[in-house]
């Protein structure tokens, strides 16, 4: 196997499978990148099992065959080398030549047989999204998805396509984000894609209108990207019935300046690093939301001018589950609807309503 | 340089604060007691012309009556207390910025090279007890020593308005000759323990086999002989919870044993006093430990995280599920413990979507409240759960 390659377009190439390749894995061969030449293209794989990327690259092929090369090892190598054409040759037994410039490395290869094969996925697309927009939705739900594995339904976000509309969504025991947005599509679906795979895929979008299409099989995913492709398991279960959980009714509103709010809280949130509660308490009145903390540190006082429809409330949260939210609204203006000092707050966008996100309070036990 | 600490207790402190702000009672016989209108209601604090006619703490209203029929009963008001024991704590802090807050109403002080700004510690003492005279209309006593716990022996020692000093020196003459029972510490169980291998006073214990104690009381056996020589390492501060990660308690068995359901009844006394501090001291925890010795004194301790709790229902619950999931019930068992840990000041339970009204049982709390309040006032054995009841006997 022989290939000259600018170094950019290898570097790129690597970077984008390396999301895939795990640190930590008891199959030695997954530290690894497939490096495929066949029918004039060059082929990159990386896989952890449970989530695979292959991406095509431009470059010359000389000669067909396949190594597999560390990760980590062959990226630093790419990457530190000078910016000029690279040729790639490995021998029968594996040894891999890179030559640069003056530079000659020779890398110690195993055999490509031994690594695992991508799930076969007949691409029979059912959804074209603009890149940018999937990127956005990704970004907007995230954060929310549970990070502990006890109840591993929830490590991942639901994916559900009803009536022409792709309604993402991810909660964990505390909060919820729900994304939607029409794409005019007439297949349903509804199915649970892991946390990781999404969190790695925004990275690989655009920010264009270039789409990216989505296949479905019964277990898995399959993102096209241009020339990227990337497999994923899906997760198996029962995801929450998510429609109960958010309230349809609200007693009091809140209208707040979002940069303001976030800003209060960030500074509140200072004093409340007490455990890991983050506790911050709103007294919440007409024309005024009071943000208080305290802890052995010390106090704060923070006042944000509202405008509050309803009733005064006083309720109390986790500063960091309001701050997640905060930071990914573009928009200027942010609703919050409350009905007690118990049960969830739901944070709206003035001006888009594609949004809802879900906190729930810190129930406080006094005496 | 040796230290100087300061032990300063309010004398007669609830109605010396009716006094304060009603002098009608001053000179006359009265009581703070529950509720006078009924009468079972108690005594809680005498003042020192009803002493005389030894009414004390904890009798009834009726006892005290027919004592002294012209006694006056002040119904009890914790707020008030609490503001005038906020008073006595600034006094004290003009004197010394190291103050640890023992009770409603007394505190120690560190006083240790204060001689400069108050003169011979005797002399601050009176400028202390002045204070309290002139600003608050309260008296005192105040026991000097270099640690903790003769301080607060001292203080015991003459009252009211008594200044006392103990020394390392004087704990022969003023300390062992002392029943255990007036030892800062000890309650009624230890008391009990003691009496049985017959140590009855504080210089019993100092002449007993250390070995003997640590056998008895575990790691306590050995405080209690130091104390017993007036020795005291611990340090004045200000929040004692604050730097500590965990409230704990242990307890070395009569008997090995491999009865889950005696060991679970063990687990709740603890639990009980476990939750009892957590609740005083207005902190919550969010780990629950247990700690497990066997009798070939190998031990292991194992832990779970919860929603933050201070229930005794709660710790004790998660303790028996710690306790069932990693005791091997054919190895017996020499020694039980549990903890709260991972603790946090008040109490605040994040609401989830699994638990949607932030699981808190509102009842149990109540009841422990109540058990609380009732241990306060008449002693730690006077109510107890069922399943404890019989755990003694025998």
């Amino acid at each position: 196997m022989k290939f000259t390659s600018s170094k950019n377009s290898l570097l790129e190439g690597i970077l984008t499978v390396q999301k895939a390749v795990t640190g930590k894995t008891t199959l030695p061969i997954l530290e690894g990148i497939l490096i495929n030449c066949k029918n004039n293209e060059l082929t990159l794989t990386a896989t952890d099992l449970d989530l695979g990327i292959e991406t095509k690259i431009d470059c010359t092929v000389i000669s067909n065959g396949a190594v597999v090369l560390n990760s980590r090892l062959f990226g630093e190598i790419i990457r530190k080398l000078p910016d000029m054409d690279i040729e790639i040759e490995v021998d029968s037994t594996y040894n891999t030549t890179i030559v640069c410039g003056k530079s000659k490395f020779n890398l110690i290869g195993q055999n490509p047989d031994e690594y695992p094969e991508l799930p076969v996925i007949n691409e029979n697309v059912m959804y074209r999204i603009p890149q940018d927009l999937l990127r956005n939705m990704i970004r907007q739900v995230i954060f929310a998805v549970a990070q502990d594995e006890t109840r591993p339904i929830l490590t991942g976000v639901l994916f559900e396509v009803k009536d022409g509309i792709l309604s993402m969504v991810a909660l964990d025991a505390y909060r919820l984000a729900l994304r939607s947005s029409n794409i005019g599509s007439k297949n349903d679906i509804s199915a649970v894609i892991p946390g990781k795979t999404l969190s790695e895929v925004s990275k690989i979008l655009l920010t264009s209108d270039d789409e990216v299409s989505i296949t479905f099989t019964p277990n898995h995913i399959l993102f096209t990207i241009g020339d990227t492709r990337v497999i994923s398991r899906l997760l198996e279960g029962e995801y929450m019935n998510y429609r109960q959980i958010i309230p349809e009714e609200y007693k009091m509103r809140v209208k707040a300046n979002t940069r303001a709010l976030q800003e209060s809280i960030e500074r509140a949130s200072l004093m409340a690093n007490e455990g890991k509660t983050n506790l911050i308490k709103m007294d919440i009145k007409a024309g005024i939301m009071a943000i208080t903390s305290n802890s052995q540190l010390g106090n704060v006082y923070e006042e944000v001018p509202i405008e509050l429809e309803g009733d005064d409330i006083e309720i109390a949260f986790n500063s960091k589950y309001f701050l997640d939210v905060l930071k990914i609204i573009d928009c200027e203006e942010v609703y919050l609807e409350l009905s007690s000092s118990v049960s969830p707050c739901i944070i709206k966008t003035v001006d888009e309503d594609g949004y809802v996100y879900l906190i729930l309070p810190v129930r406080l036990i006094a005496h | 340089m040796g230290k100087v600490i300061f032990l300063v207790d309010m004398n007669a402190f609830f109605i010396s604060c009716e006094t304060a702000r009603n002098p009608e009672l001053k000179g006359r016989p009265a009581a703070v007691a529950g509720d006078p209108k009924d009468r079972a209601g108690i005594v809680l604090t005498a003042n020192y012309e009803a002493r005389k006619y030894k009414v004390k703490t904890t009798m009834t209203i009726r006892e005290a009556k027919q004592l002294c029929p012209e006694i006056v009963f002040v119904p009890p008001d914790r707020e008030y207390y609490r503001y005038i024991s906020g008073e006595v704590m600034k006094i004290l802090s003009g004197y010394s910025p190291i103050i640890q807050q023992n009770s409603i109403d007394e505190a120690w002080l560190d006083m240790t090279g204060c001689d400069i700004a108050f003169g011979k510690p005797f002399e601050a003492a009176e400028k202390i007890m002045n204070d309290m005279i002139n600003k608050l209309d309260m008296m005192c006593s105040i026991g000097i020593s270099e640690n903790k716990f003769l301080a607060k022996m001292a203080s015991d020692m003459k009252k009211p308005l008594g200044i006392t000093e103990v020394w390392q020196g004087d704990v022969k003459d003023k300390i062992w000759p002392l029943p255990v029972g007036a030892m800062y510490g000890i309650g009624k169980r230890t008391e009990k323990k003691l009496s049985d291998i017959a140590i009855h006073t504080i210089g019993d214990i100092a002449k007993s086999d250390r070995n003997l104690l640590i056998k008895t009381f575990g790691k306590y056996g050995e405080e209690l002989y130091d104390l017993a020589y007036g020795i005291d390492n611990s340090p004045v501060d200000e929040n004692p919870l604050r730097n500590s990660k965990s409230i704990s308690r242990s307890t070395t068995l009569p008997n090995d044993i491999i009865d889950l359901e005696y060991a679970k009844r063990i687990v709740l006394e603890l639990a009980e006093e476990v939750g009892a501090e957590a609740r005083r001291s207005g902190y919550s925890g969010r780990t629950v430990s247990i700690a497990i010795k066997y009798n070939d004194f190998k031990s292991i301790t194992r832990q779970k995280a919860i929603s933050p709790t201070y229930l005794t229902k709660e710790i004790y619950e998660t303790g028996c599920e710690l306790l069932k999931k990693n005791w091997n019930l054919s190895r017996p068992v020499r020694l039980l413990g549990i903890g709260l840990g991972d603790l946090q000041k008040g109490l605040a339970k994040q609401v989830s979507f699994f638990d949607l009204s932030g699981k808190y049982d509102a009842k149990e709390e109540k009841i422990e409240r109540v058990m609380d309040k009732i241990r306060q006032k008449y002693g730690d054995d006077k109510i107890k759960r069922a399943k404890t009841i019989h755990l003694h006997k025998s």
